[in-house]
């Protein structure tokens, strides 16, 4: 559906480094990075706004150089929505298919259409600057769809949202891409966003593509040390892996031994990442964990994360769990307690560390 | 008694009186003319009424007229590529803008006399067409564009460069062209912009005298008027003129003003 082969492209200080990548008929594709990676002029890339340095952009199979944005058949909607303000919301619902010299009757029709499917009949004859950021941001899908675009680009659409509109909008994303479809591809640098709605995910990191794949390789399986943290994975310790066998390895990082399900070999220097939700808290002493790594140590910190508590441990190196607020408050836990933290051999994942790389 | 408690800001307070100065000294100045003025009304009746006194300000405010109006169809396109485009040279070419303003009235004034004098390098083909510019209603046209040209153009661009380039984004993936998108984004919401340099590029042209004598000492604008009754009559005749020229001026900018208040106030953000 969208293709880059080899694109780099400059703008400012925004700057893409020959990145290529296949996003596919019907895919929720997001597109991953932190602020000033180059997100949005990728998004500006694909619909044409910007012509690629080198390389080049397929869209549905055909290299797209010099075909201009209102030929291409993509609808944008931007951070702040951009909705034109001397026009109602009905106008700018309608200035699509206008543009596209439909009829009278047509526009009418869809315009009503997506009013309704949008629930924002009532703001019909308002004026955009008078409307609230939810009502903003329906109003301006409702004008990107009004043109049947097959591909929906979204530039960061949860970004303005507080977290009840946001959480109705994720469900009607979810919806639209559903029945409509559409090929949409989104940036963001919120990974939660990418969990649970993206098919596809591609990491972008300083101009670079870090990472191409599915939802769970991406999160789960991160493929060097950079990603793992970008992907917020909180532990991640580095080692050299000791022995190796039956699939099963020791690692050493200097302060403890840790065992995961790998196949890498023994000798590799390596970083052993886990999520600190994967971490559960115990008493020192009590049995009963199955999980093949245990390390006591003395809590450091509490940060609370809504119905979450973040848990630093000191366990000869630093380690980071979370646990509802209910345990904490249950096992009686403040700074200064001894516990010990348990994580399964076979959650965690191994990845090259990057002296590896280099060598 | 005291149910308010204000408080005054000393820095305020004396940016306010020292700032006052200016305003002082131009109310002052219509004042003390007005005064005078006023002590004579026959006078002044006879003098605004004289069929002289309104053809040069027919004159000077229809050429200036003329000279927005090229203005907006000429003016507004570059001031599109100065508000959108960054090209090698961008910096050279907002210089060129600039010119009239930087150079002395009376250097702008023989610019245009050489290049459209009867002998001139425009002048001397547009004479064989049929057009003259000296001592001729289109070179002081031609005398106000140049002067005023800047005006208008810096800013009608500061107003296309406050559209934000995401509304010409969106449009043109919507199916607008880049002229549609002009069109139908960009310029409605620059109106007020380009109404406000409309006004000031009028207002520059109609004052201008020292590059409309150049070419065109005939017909008389109202400011060659107010020099050649000075030098002929004196101050008392020429003071008249210029009197009336106020009022009309005046008169002018607040219909001006009146007309385009509600102009564009979709813009006003914060």
């Amino acid at each position: 559906m969208i293709e880059f082969d080899k694109v780099s492209l400059r703008l400012g200080t925004f700057a893409l480094k020959e990145v290529s990548l296949r996003i596919r008929l019907g895919d929720f594709y997001f597109i991953l990075g932190p602020s000033g990676a180059g997100k949005t002029v990728l998004l500006e890339g694909i619909a044409g706004l910007h012509a690629p340095q080198s390389g080049r952009i397929l869209l549905r199979g055909e290299d797209v150089a010099g075909i201009p944005p209102e030929r291409r058949r993509i609808s944008l909607v931007y951070q702040d929505y951009s909705l034109f303000p001397h026009m109602t919301v009905a106008k700018n619902i309608a200035f699509g298919l206008k543009m596209q010299k439909a009829d009278r009757h047509t526009v009418e029709r869809r315009v009503e259409d997506l009013l309704e499917a949008f629930g924002i009949g009532a703001l019909r004859d308002r004026h955009p600057l008078t409307l609230s950021g939810g009502e903003q941001q329906r109003v301006a899908i409702a004008r990107a769809l009004a043109v049947e675009p097959d591909i929906l680009l979204l530039d960061e659409p949860f970004s303005a949202l507080d977290p009840v509109t946001k959480e109705k909008f994720i469900e009607d994303l979810r919806e639209i891409h559903r029945t409509r479809d559409l090929t949409i591809v989104q940036v963001t640098h919120a990974r939660d966003e990418a969990m649970r709605l993206a098919t596809r995910v591609a990491v972008i990191i300083e101009g670079m593509l870090a990472a191409e794949g599915g939802v769970e390789e991406i999160f789960s399986a991160p493929e060097t040390c950079d990603l793992a943290r970008f992907m917020g994975i909180e532990n991640i310790l580095l080692g050299r892996i000791v022995s190796s066998s039956n699939h099963v390895v020791r690692v050493d990082t200097g302060a403890a031994t840790i065992i995961a399900v790998s196949d890498l070999a023994e000798g590799m220097e390596v970083a052993a990442c886990f999520r600190a939700e994967d971490v559960t808290l115990s008493f020192p002493g009590t049995p009963g964990s199955s999980a093949r790594n245990t390390f006591e140590g003395t809590i450091t910190a509490f940060t609370p994360l809504g119905p979450l508590m973040r848990v630093s441990i000191d366990c000869g190196f630093p380690l980071i769990a979370t646990v509802l607020r209910d345990t904490v408050k249950e096992m009686g836990l403040s700074p200064g307690s001894r516990v010990s933290a348990s994580v399964k051999a076979s959650i965690i994942h191994l990845t090259a560390s990057e002296q590896t790389i280099t060598d | 008694m005291h149910s308010r408690h204000r408080v005054f800001d000393p820095c305020l307070i004396s940016f306010s009186l020292i700032g006052g100065l200016i305003i002082g000294l131009t109310v002052l100045a219509l004042l003390n003319m007005a005064v005078k003025q006023l002590s004579d009304i026959p006078f002044l009746i006879s003098t605004a009424t004289d069929s002289g006194v309104i053809n040069a300000i027919v004159v000077t405010m229809g050429a200036g007229l003329h000279a927005v109006l090229i203005l907006l169809i000429i003016g507004t396109p570059l001031a599109y590529v100065l508000a959108r485009t960054n090209f090698r040279g961008k910096g050279v070419v907002e210089s060129i803008v600039d010119i009239p303003i930087m150079i002395p009235h009376t250097v702008a004034g023989i610019l245009v006399y050489l290049l459209f004098m009867r002998r001139g390098l425009l002048g001397a083909p547009l004479y064989e067409m049929g057009f003259s510019f000296e001592d001729a209603y289109p070179g002081i046209v031609v005398a106000m564009l140049f002067v005023s040209a800047p005006y208008y153009v810096n800013s009608v661009r500061e107003g296309f460069e406050k559209v934000p380039v995401h509304f010409e984004n969106v449009a043109r993936t919507l199916g607008a062209t880049r002229f549609q998108a002009f069109m139908r984004i960009v310029l409605p919401l620059s109106v007020r912009h380009i109404v406000n340099g409309s006004i000031l590029a009028w207002g520059r042209a109609i004052g201008e005298f020292a590059a409309i004598i150049m070419i065109a000492y005939y017909p008389f604008v109202i400011s060659t008027l107010i020099y050649y009754t000075f030098t002929t009559s004196g101050i008392k005749a020429s003071s008249t003129v210029a009197f009336v020229m106020i009022l009309a001026c005046f008169a002018a900018f607040i219909i001006l003003r009146l007309l385009t208040r509600y102009t564009g106030r979709y813009d006003d953000r914060v």
